[in-house]
């Protein structure tokens, strides 16, 4: 079974002086029947600030993601988001919690194919009842569109746009709702470098101007200077190779 | 729920193609039942009008309801046929009104369509049917017709037009000739049957038979090549050369006769309209001796019977389209499933973005609801258009 033990590393210490944006505080979680678990004894996020989690691909960083949306419920621990407990919300408190606050940036994009550029961005305002779409939001969304250079791209169908342009349909819908933190998983994943560059750009000056946190997954080390905060993935699968080698001359 | 059908609308157009399958299934599943249905309601409606306001109807023995149908249709032909003694008994014995029908007889089957029906009737049937002439004018001498309205309209006719009778055997050499008849009116449309015939005079459509005719005058003198000889009342016998006149004019009229006694003249069928109830028994009581060889029907129960077996077929094709339409529900369920699982990814999305569970419902629910309101109004509008185009098509298939 492989395991993956989190602890926070020392470079990332100095956060838990100032305020987290998230705390993640004895996390364990497996998926059912899997040979995969996840344990993090302790992690903080910055509050406005730009964080990357950085790793080999297949390490958990994308569970780690679903688990501080809620997309996943937590085995045992605690993730704070702000000043909410996420896992002791229910199901449907989760959901709405998700939409308002959280900013998601896939690295496959999830667009809906059968919407236009503008009608993927304001599909948040259109999948809860809580969230109602108002010309304000139309707005926003054509400003976030105009903002990233796809103004001329409102009524194009998605299915028609380079893998850039669709990364960047993708986080005008993350920003649309003006969440407090971003959550993008390998977003540049799919892109050539300089693609990749002006997406973590655009991640990072939306972020900024927004005042929103960004919490950022990716395996590009190139990017890294980028961030006000690294936490480093490679120690801990260090960690978990001695605890498997442990075990094994145990048993 | 707006934004739920404005997803699902997005989603139907995109995937068009499935769309379409699934809103063609539906909306055949629909559509099938419901014109059956439909057609037999208007079917059994106007039958049943019909008959109702035609009192009795007698004729030869044999099917009562092939003789309703005739007489009430046109539709085929008697087996076996009565005479004008019938008509003159019933008309004597002043119980009602005895309107005579003979049809034995179409015009030619022109460009694929077959010919339309020629009946041979008195004045009373148009006052009886309460039918109008819309152009033209009545009949007024032997050779006359007049047209319904829809076979005016298929035909092309017009006052002054004519219009050809076709021999029901082209070998019988001895007996009937085509006819030209002069079509001098056009009927109003009364959207029933007789629009779709063409009316003509009792003994025009006997002249049609062979039983009247017309012929150059002979004698002895001026054709001696025709004759055969003379009997002793110094008629005088022609051979087969001499051709009765296939068109009848101002000029040939007064050559035209009848041979034989005009009671024995041959009648398809008499619509009967009773003076009152009372001589309506007595019609009836007069036809019920097993010696008499017409028979007297009242027509809405020859047409009840009729509708008992329209019912049958009715309940025979409500039971396909019921086993059509779970196969049909079957296949639908086949679709959705496997449109589910195709587009998991998108709902999983959707899930990821904090989309609630009301509205992941929803989306799936809007997209079959929609899918049903557009097969509803397409098999609506196909069943309007069915039963408007091919009102005539039920009643044709089951005669």
């Amino acid at each position: 079974m492989l395991t993956l033990y989190w602890c926070l590393p020392a470079d990332c210490r100095n956060v838990t002086a100032g305020r987290s944006m998230i705390s993640i505080t004895h996390l364990q979680f497996a998926y059912s029947g899997g040979q995969f678990s996840l344990q993090i004894p302790e992690l903080h996020v910055a509050a406005h600030a730009s964080s990357v989690i950085v790793g080999p691909s297949g390490s958990g960083k994308t569970t780690l993601l679903h688990l501080i949306a809620g997309i996943l419920p937590v085995t045992d621990g605690e993730i704070v988001v702000g000043e909410t407990n996420v896992h002791r919300l229910n199901d449907a408190e989760r959901r709405l919690f998700r939409l308002r606050n959280i900013g998601l940036v896939f690295q496959d994009f999830q667009l809906i194919d059968y919407l236009n550029v503008l009608e993927n961005v304001l599909l948040p305002c259109r999948i809860h009842p809580s969230v109602q779409l108002t010309a304000e939001f139309t707005d926003r969304a054509r400003s976030l569109l105009n903002s990233v250079g796809l103004q001329s791209l409102q009524t194009r169908s998605v299915t028609r746009l380079s893998q850039g342009e669709r990364q960047r349909v993708a986080i005008c819908r993350a920003l649309l709702l003006s969440p407090g933190i971003i959550l993008a998983d390998e977003p540049t994943g799919n892109l050539d470098p300089f693609n990749a560059e002006k997406i973590v750009e655009l991640l990072l000056s939306d972020a900024t101007r927004s005042g929103a946190s960004l919490l950022m997954v990716t395996h590009d080390h190139s990017l890294l200077p980028r961030f006000d905060q690294v936490i480093p993935f490679e120690p801990f699968l260090k960690t978990v190779a001695s605890a498997d080698s442990t075990a094994g001359a145990g048993r | 729920m707006k934004h739920a059908l404005f997803l699902a609308w997005h989603a139907i157009l995109w995937h068009r193609a499935r769309s379409f399958i699934v809103v063609l299934s539906l909306a055949i599943t629909i559509w099938l039942p419901a014109t059956v249905h439909l057609m037999l309601n208007e079917f059994r409606r106007e039958i049943s009008e019909r008959s109702h306001a035609t009192p009795l109807i007698v004729g030869a023995r044999g099917s009562r309801i092939d003789l309703v149908l005739h007489a009430l249709y046109f539709k085929g032909v008697p087996p076996a046929e009565i005479t004008m003694a019938e008509v003159q008994q019933l008309t004597e014995s002043g119980l009602g009104i005895a309107v005579p029908l003979h049809s034995r007889y179409q015009t030619p089957a022109v460009a694929g369509q077959d010919g339309v029906p020629i009946v041979g009737t008195s004045p009373e049937y148009m006052e009886f049917r309460r039918l109008t002439i819309q152009s033209g004018e009545m009949l007024s001498m032997l050779g006359d017709c007049i047209v319904g309205a829809r076979v005016a309209q298929v035909m092309q006719l017009a006052p002054g037009d004519t219009l050809f009778s076709a021999p029901r055997n082209a070998f019988n050499l001895a007996g009937d000739y085509p006819l030209r008849m002069s079509v001098t009116g056009i009927l109003a449309p009364s959207h029933s049957p007789d629009d779709d015939v063409v009316f003509t005079d009792i003994r025009t459509t006997w002249v049609i038979d062979g039983i009247g005719h017309g012929h150059q005058s002979l004698t002895s003198q001026t054709d001696p090549a025709l004759l055969l000889g003379s009997n002793d009342s110094s008629a005088l016998i022609a051979n087969a050369g001499v051709l009765p006149y296939t068109e009848i004019t101002e000029d040939n009229i007064d050559s035209f006769h009848f041979h034989g006694e005009p009671n024995t003249f041959p009648l398809t069928a008499i619509i009967v309209v009773p003076a009152d109830e009372k001589s309506r028994v007595r019609i009836l009581g007069r036809y019920a001796s097993s010696e008499m060889s017409a028979q007297c029907l009242k027509p809405p129960e020859v047409v009840e019977e009729l509708l008992t077996l329209v019912f049958r077929v009715e309940q025979l094709v409500w039971l396909c389209s019921l086993a059509a339409g779970l196969v049909t529900l079957l296949l639908l369920i086949l679709v959705l499933t496997l449109s589910m699982r195709l587009r998991a990814e998108e709902m999983q999305t959707m899930f990821r973005l904090g989309c609630s569970r009301s509205t992941i419902a929803l989306l799936q629910g809007s997209e079959i609801l929609l899918s049903l309101l557009l097969a509803g109004t397409l098999a609506s509008a196909a069943t309007g258009l069915t039963v408007w185009l091919g009102g005539d098509v039920l009643s044709m298939l089951l005669f």
